[in-house]
């Protein structure tokens, strides 16, 4: 754990650090992939700074919703530069919406654009891990399983590396040359490779909260995050479902009629 | 995966069961809470130090009021000037139960420049004297300032590295824990 990287006399944030340069990398290479779906790297690159200026505006406006007398009282403390001051699920929503309202206004195709935003979100997905790890959050439950960690005062399961490994795995399954992002670019399978990665994801999320110990329960007996992410795997997989049906339909209509050859 | 491909219905069908049996059967363990650690959902480590009256002032003790507990020092700037903010907050929250402890790093600092930066500014929060460094070990502070929310059941709801905070910061998350309190 190193919440604080000291750089002479800065002390910096490790795990926003992480999650910067993660995002720097993430749009780099998203931008270089994007051929791979039919996509430009400058579209690429709008999509993303769009979403980003609206996740940010989103995650603090959310916050502030939330307590506005605080904000009333100090209206230009909207614009501090504090981490600690934005909602993420807030942040994401906007994002995500302005994403969606920037495609339909510009007329940009939507699946073969998440299909290479993928790229992105494979690679925060990979260092939200590490930057978990760096600053400590989303611990693991106690354990004494050989591989748990010194966390917290206790020895705990090691719930950001699974949480890293996971992601990396994921990233791997959909890195273009391999199969989904293969049949992605294909005619009537775009956003496989989008729904692929958010399937994975989610059915990790599902395994590995299960071994955090700092869960939201629902119910007194459920975690929230899991309930959350069953229902995103069940659209996921319908989706999925749904390019791969395409394939079999599509089939009969691309091969050309089979006629004998004594006819020609 | 020939086969899934083919049968994805009855795959996504045994995929999700699996899913649900993994969610139903693995019960919830939650590490916050119990133990203490100067993270956010644990218990707030406890502690004792002098205030400027010479009075012991224990955390534990005021059990059942929200507390901001600020670890500054009267070298680092960021620290002073989120101090007139935190007064202000203070005076507006503490007839509500709200409290703050600005325990000064007095093992790397000076008592009397403390005292005096106190004065000037007229603040009137407890102000505590960590003389051998405890409590920064306890709450492993490698920032100045670094700033706890620690709600009336003692459990840290939020921690901050670096300043200034900026006042709605302070009155949104102090507002937090006092909704939280109220039933």
């Amino acid at each position: 754990m190193l919440p604080i990287l000291h750089i002479g006399p800065l002390a910096l944030p490790t795990a926003q650090l992480i999650m910067l340069l993660g995002f720097w990398l993430g749009l780099e290479l998203a931008e270089k992939q994007a051929h791979h779906f039919r996509t430009s790297p400058a579209q690429i690159y709008h999509l993303t700074l769009i979403g980003l200026a609206a996740g940010l505006a989103g995650a603090r406006l959310t916050y502030a919703t939330r307590t506005p007398s605080a904000f009333l009282a100090s209206p230009l403390n909207l614009l501090a530069p504090r981490p600690e001051m934005l909602d993420p699920a807030g942040g994401w929503a906007a994002a995500a919406l302005a994403i969606l309202v920037t495609m339909r206004i510009r007329r940009l195709p939507l699946w073969p654009s998440l299909d290479a935003l993928t790229t992105l979100l494979a690679v925060l997905a990979v260092t939200l891990g590490l930057a978990h790890f760096a600053s400590g959050e989303a611990f693991g439950a106690p354990t004494q399983a050989l591989w748990g960690i010194e966390l917290w005062g206790e020895r705990r399961h090691p719930t950001q590396i699974y949480e890293t490994l996971a992601a990396l795995l994921a990233a791997a399954a959909v890195w273009p040359g391999r199969r989904a992002a293969v049949l992605s670019a294909q005619a009537g399978r775009a956003g496989l490779r989008f729904w692929v990665f958010m399937g994975l994801g989610a059915a990790a999320r599902i395994f590995i909260e299960s071994f955090r110990g700092d869960s939201i329960i629902l119910l007194g007996s459920f975690r929230q995050a899991q309930v959350i992410a069953w229902f995103v795997l069940a659209i996921c997989l319908w989706q999925i479902g749904q390019r791969l049906g395409q394939q079999h339909q599509a089939v009969p209509e691309e091969k050309p009629p089979h006629e004998p050859i004594s006819s020609i | 995966m020939g086969w899934i491909r083919q049968n994805w219905t009855l795959f996504s069908i045994l995929v999700l069961a699996l899913s649900a049996g993994w969610i139903v059967f693995t019960p919830p363990n939650t590490g916050g809470g119990k133990a203490s650690a100067p993270g956010e959902g644990f218990r707030a480590p406890d502690f004792e130090l002098q205030d400027a009256s010479g009075q012991i002032v224990r955390l534990s003790d005021l059990r059942g009021r929200p507390v901001l507990l600020n670890l500054w020092a009267s070298w680092c700037s960021p620290c002073k000037a989120e101090m007139p903010a935190m007064q202000k907050v203070y005076e507006t929250y503490a007839p509500s139960g709200f409290t703050i402890l600005a325990v000064n790093t007095t093992y790397q600092d000076d008592r009397a420049n403390a005292l005096a930066f106190a004065k000037n500014l007229g603040l009137t929060f407890p102000l505590l004297f960590d003389s051998d460094g405890n409590v920064a070990r306890q709450y492993r502070v490698n920032a100045m300032p670094t700033t706890f929310f620690i709600d009336s059941k003692g459990i840290i709801r939020r921690v901050v590295f670096g300043g200034p905070m900026p006042e709605a910061l302070l009155r949104a998350e102090i507002e937090k824990m006092l909704k939280e309190e109220t039933p």
